[in-house]
């Protein structure tokens, strides 16, 4: 093994028991454990049949050379699934609940590693779509046609507008009422709603979807009853006196949970655990944003009675940490394809921690302290990751735990929510959705963050966080060209060129324009387009999914599927929103005042020469750059004058956003704003931009300022972020508190470890959260992290395995991402102000 | 009589936000421009000059050579790759460092009025209430401009923030009797208390300093409930950095019944080598390490046990870390420059 200096301590995990310890160290012994839960995937064995659904990866861009290929490989490596008579007479619903029961129950092995207190361990599958030929022959001439939306999404991605795809996951299945109710009761609700159903009703779709419901509402129980009787043969071998009782136990549990409610803690989170694990199983993904919401709320009184019934504190936290490892087995799905870019990071399991209660009390139980040190001895380890909501009332001994685990990780192991922020924001959805009865005053404490940060409300809201993703920067570069593509596209593999088009619509010779405000205007129109184009786009994957890809399962867990008879995928959900997430913000105020700055106000160039730099990726315009970059006013600096540009940019395409409903589904778009890895990858792809940008440089993540532009520190940054999400005013959207992004904003901020360094500027650290609060965004995510550290973990990987590093919200294994994001990372450690 | 004073200007070295070193909480320290004192281990040897400079960034440099053109007093030029200032020549006219396209050419020093600062200095007004925290007034030394830095403490009290002073101590009595009724915490420094060796390191004796120090101590302990002091001592190798010195600052302040909050021994760093650099200056500490822990607290032990006031006294600012090497076998530890961290004011 090379040697390296290796000078800078990786936080270890500590104090666990030989059981967790052996469970962690051999989930992250990887590809070399025996046991693994890689997707295996299932057939109707008809030709035509597929298992891979690719309009869910239509916003993982770095996928689309790789449809055909997932497609045939998880085809070729199908088991058959004989199926009965009556099969292709059902509605593909019907089918679809039939045939996952089915692979669910009757063909994916049981098993229980040693030591697990938790049943429930394969759940990565492919199922068949259940397309019967007609059926899939229609699909896909949606899909694969000269305007199918494969060709659409690859045209308007090489274009540099964005993505948008019909994405599962991304919610918070109402996981509090199976522990109320249990199964039997969902399945009791969805008799109820069949009985009301007319006869007319009953034999059509409603009562089609009502029956898969049902069939599927029953096979957490008949898992749980296999899990159980094998959990009574280990217990027969067991030789280990403690380990066959804890066998017995959980075959006990498994008799009763998930079906009827639970009653322990340790019941209650078997039910959790079995009710998640297969939601990831009926939408064919493993565990993208499929979020737990208030963790540490529903399940307290679970532990509570359970600790005074004698249950040890530790056992209860032995548990949770079992469960923990089960939550990262979703990794194995694709635990053989290496990951890239934070592919593997994408997962998101979130669950919420603390946060306001119904009248402004804080909600921090002794529970969340457990679930916080299960977070800290497990830590460094990527699911399911935390969120911590924060607010004025947050207790001093819930921060002071939060900082010291943030001084011993390298950053916070977990995102922070702020709850005002993030408040007004669900209220101003609220309004602008016309959903006054499902969103206000009285419940809107019980939103949670979903994925990485993108809020909702629980249990009865899909809001397609992740599904729309608009380069807002196109709008300007499309200015600057009366409608057309800066340059032209040449594709990456066939070598090909593109012929430029008037893709946009035409808004001027801008090299006629004689004032800032003719240039305004002409922006104005090309965001009107790029909103629409994408909201256009996003109709074919939504109406391909509503028709063709239903999932029942899910369906039961979301309130609004069964009292309308509606699949989840069809928009049933009481809340239906889809988020169109501005991507590129930072880098398009800033063009936007640097073109004002260079052309219009100090006039350092004509608008031509503008062009002509850009066209010529800067090149021989050295000193206009510098200009553009070093000169002209930014965003981020708590610069009035820049950050009212940041408002009127955030106006302009929130309220184009607010314009569209979906057609097949109607569901109301609305703006947020988290970049994934978009900022990167797209900035080979999106033009050199007026701010100084080269192509080929990356772009703005999610709300944070340029990189590099946030000179004046954190609290600066902090202040331009929540002044441009509306800051405060007396009628605020909640309370003073005005937010126009109701999904919210990621937010990350980079700070010197010497921050942090003692107990006095652990205080200091401490305040500048409470500052947060009243002047910062909706969520944050604290890096604390020093560059040499990173170089020598790019240049000796093997020392730094577990160095976790937080981008956009999402964590990601520092040497498992590329080195392109590697080195983004340590620009933006480097660019630290001492 | 308000108008009046508002027309009267600063010149500001710089303002940072956040600044977590100077005072209680979190701050936006102001540094002043121009300062009595030449310390030749200063950390901001911008600020000492209390005229407007011109500095040049090599890492900042194109070399597009639109300054040398520009120059109406033909006091710039280049030198292998270098824009060399010919600071006789230069008429500080701020032409060049205007059209500079990426701020390689910096005019160090600008004028702000009264309103306009303090607009600047509440924009952080949530994190100094959260954190007991607020406005330090530093330099350079401050007590220099002590007409527009009164206004502006002045307009700060109205808003009700906190505000410290931090001043090197050398100034006249009656600039202090302006400033003292509008702070409501002084960091005052004391150096070197061997007189001549002071003037050595600073330029000047340290008599007037001392004394000032006393008055500014019977000023506050008039105003106890109100006003509160802290101490300052810069620790700096092969200069202040002695038992003897340290013993006797310790003596000098409980023989004179100094009554202070805090005494902080600032540890020295060496962030500023590039400050020298760009103003052409070698700096004599340019090749001298971070402390370690234990001279810091050696220093420390030698305050503290000749102090009735031990508990108050700190050491603060960067050392030396000592970072465990897990991969030798023989577990060697060694040492990293580990700094990263606000200089401290001096």
């Amino acid at each position: 093994m090379e040697k390296s200096p290796m000078e800078f301590k990786i936080k270890e995990p500590e104090v666990l028991s030989d059981r967790i310890k052996w469970l962690r160290d051999y989930y992250f012994s990887g590809t070399k454990r025996n046991w693994n839960n890689e997707f295996t995937s299932w057939t109707t064995g008809t030709d035509w049949d597929i298992q891979y659904e690719e309009l869910t990866f239509y916003i993982v861009p770095e996928t689309y050379p790789f449809f055909q290929t997932f497609r045939s490989s998880m085809k070729q490596s199908a088991q058959k699934v004989d199926f009965p008579k009556w099969f292709w007479t059902g509605s593909i619903v019907e089918r679809k609940a039939w045939f996952l029961n089915e692979v669910v129950v009757n063909h994916l092995p049981k098993e229980v590693l040693p030591g697990d207190l938790i049943a429930g361990s394969k759940f990565n599958i492919m199922t068949s779509m259940c397309w019967n030929k007609s059926e899939a022959k229609k699909r896909d001439s949606f899909v694969y046609g000269k305007n199918g939306s494969r060709a659409s999404i690859k045209k308007f991605h090489d274009h540099g507008y964005g993505n948008a795809g019909a994405t599962s996951g991304h919610l918070i299945p109402g996981y509090d009422r199976i522990l109320e109710i249990g199964w039997k009761g969902v399945y009791k609700e969805l008799e109820s709603f069949y009985d009301k159903l007319t006869d007319s009703e009953k034999s059509g779709e409603k009562g089609a979807q009502l029956n898969a419901m049902k069939r599927v509402a029953k096979m957490p129980k008949e898992l749980a009853k296999k899990y159980s009787l094998l959990c009574n043969n280990l217990a027969d071998l067991e030789k280990d006196q403690s380990r066959k009782e804890e066998l017995l136990q959980m075959a006990v549990n498994l008799k009763k949970v998930p079906w009827n409610a639970p009653t322990t803690f340790w019941e209650a989170v078997q039910a959790l655990w079995m009710t998640h694990m297969l939601v990831m199983s009926d939408e064919n993904y493993p565990g993208p944003g499929v979020s737990f919401g208030r963790f540490d709320q529903y399940l307290y009184p679970f532990w509570k009675k359970s600790i005074e019934n004698g249950m040890d504190r530790e056992f209860s936290k032995e548990i949770l940490k079992t469960f923990w490892i089960h939550a990262n087995t979703a990794y194995d799905a694709f635990i053989r394809v290496g990951g890239n870019q934070g592919i593997t990071a994408g997962y998101g399991q979130l669950i919420t921690l603390s946060g306001i209660g119904e009248n402004g009390e804080d909600l921090t139980n002794d529970l969340t302290y457990v679930i916080l040190e299960v977070i800290d001895e497990m830590s460094p380890i990527l699911e399911p990751k935390p969120s911590i909501r924060i607010h004025r009332n947050t207790p001093d001994k819930l921060y002071d735990v939060m900082i010291s685990m943030i001084s011993s990780s390298q950053g916070a192991p977990f995102l922070l929510n702020f709850d005002e922020r993030s408040m007004a924001g669900m209220m101003n959805e609220s309004k602008n959705g016309k959903l006054q009865k499902l969103i206000n005053k009285e419940n809107v404490y019980n939103y949670c963050p979903v994925g990485c940060l993108e809020n909702t409300m629980t249990g009865n809201d899909r809001s397609g966080t992740v599904d729309v993703n608009l380069n807002l920067l196109k709008a300007v570069e499309l200015t600057l060209t009366n409608g057309r593509d800066m340059n032209i596209f040449i594709d990456p593999i066939t070598g090909k060129s593109e012929k430029i088009k008037q893709d946009g619509p035409k808004t001027g010779d801008p090299t006629k324009f004689s004032t800032w405000e003719q240039f305004k205007k002409a922006y104005i129109t090309q965001t009107e387009f790029i909103v629409k184009k994408i909201v256009e786009l996003y109709e074919k994957s939504e109406s391909i999914r509503a028709e063709f890809v239903p999932t029942p399962y899910l369906s039961c867990l979301v309130k609004g599927c069964a009292e309308k008879a509606t699949d989840i995928t069809k928009g049933g959900a009481e809340i239906s929103f889809v988020t169109i997430e501005g991507v590129t913000y930072g880098t398009t105020v800033d063009s936007l005042l640097a073109i004002k700055y260079l052309v219009f106000d100090e006039k350092l160039c004509t608008m031509e020469e503008l062009v002509t730099a850009l066209r010529a990726n800067w090149e021989g315009y050295e000193i206009l750059q510098a200009r553009a970059k070093n000169r002209a006013p930014k965003y981020g600096r708590d610069d009035n004058y820049a950050d009212e540009m940041g408002k009127f940019v955030m106006d302009l395409w929130t309220g184009e956003t607010w314009k569209y409903k979906t057609k097949s589904t109607n569901r109301q778009f609305r703006p947020g704003m988290l970049s994934w890895n978009y900022w990167v990858g797209d900035g080979f792809i999106l033009a050199a931009s007026a701010d100084g940008r080269k192509k080929g440089n990356f772009l703005s993540n999610a709300i944070c300022p340029t990189n590099g532009a946030d000179t004046n520190g954190p609290t600066s940054n902090t202040n331009s972020v929540g002044k441009v999400l509306g800051g405060k005013s007396e009628n605020g959207d909640w309370n003073e508190f005005n937010n126009s992004l109701p999904n919210g904003a990621s937010h990350t901020i980079t700070f010197s470890p010497s921050l942090i360094r003692d107990d006095e500027h652990k205080d200091k650290f401490k305040s500048y959260l409470k500052g947060y609060v009243e002047n910062g965004g909706t969520a944050l995510q604290i890096n604390v992290l020093d560059s040499a550290m990173l170089i020598d973990a790019q240049n000796h990987p093997q020392n730094y395995k577990h160095l976790l590093v937080r981008v956009t919200g999402y964590n990601a294994y520092f040497t498992s991402i590329g080195r392109e994001l590697q080195n983004e990372i340590i620009a933006r450690v480097s660019h630290e102000k001492f | 009589m308000n108008d009046k004073c508002e027309n009267i200007n600063g010149t500001v070295l710089e303002i940072q936000r956040m600044s977590t070193e100077d005072g209680p909480g979190i701050r936006t320290t102001v540094f002043m421009k121009g300062c009595t004192l030449k310390c030749s281990w200063c950390h901001n040897p911008e600020s000492i000059s209390f005229k407007q400079e011109l500095q040049w960034i090599k890492t900042d440099c194109i070399e597009c050579g639109i300054c040398i053109d520009l120059c109406p007093s033909k006091a710039l030029s280049f030198k292998d790759n270098d824009v060399i200032i010919d600071r006789e020549k230069c008429k500080i006219c701020n032409i060049c460092s205007k059209e500079c396209p990426t701020g390689a050419l910096e005019l160090i020093g600008s004028k702000w009025n009264v309103e306009n600062l303090v607009e600047e200095l509440l924009k952080d007004r949530a994190y100094f209430e959260k954190s007991a925290g607020g406005v330090t007034i530093s330099g350079g030394e401050p007590a220099m401009q002590p007409d527009f830095v009164v206004e502006v403490l002045k307009k700060l009290k109205k808003q009700g923030i906190h505000v410290a002073l931090d001043s090197c101590g050398m100034s006249s009595e009656e600039s202090f009797i302006k400033i003292l009724p509008h702070v409501d915490l002084v960091l005052f420094d004391i150096k070197e208390i061997d007189s001549v060796k002071h003037k050595e390191f600073t330029g000047s004796s340290n008599e007037q300093i001392l004394s000032n120090l006393k008055f500014v101590d019977n000023y506050i302990k008039n105003h106890k409930d109100s006003k509160s002091l802290w101490i300052r001592t810069p620790i700096i190798p092969d200069a202040t950095a002695t038992e003897n010195n340290i013993l006797g600052i310790t003596k000098f302040l409980s023989e004179n019944r100094i009554e202070y909050d805090r005494w902080e021994l600032c540890s020295f760093n060496n962030l500023c080598n590039d400050k020298y650099v760009r103003l052409n200056i070698d700096w004599e500490f340019k090749n001298y390490h971070l402390f370690d822990s234990k001279t810091m607290d050696r220093l420390l032990a030698v305050a503290k046990e000749n102090s009735s006031d031990s508990k108050n006294i700190i050491w603060t600012g960067s050392v030396k870390t000592e970072v465990e090497d897990f991969t030798s076998e023989t577990k060697k530890s060694e040492f990293v420059d580990y700094c990263k961290i606000t200089s401290v004011g001096d």
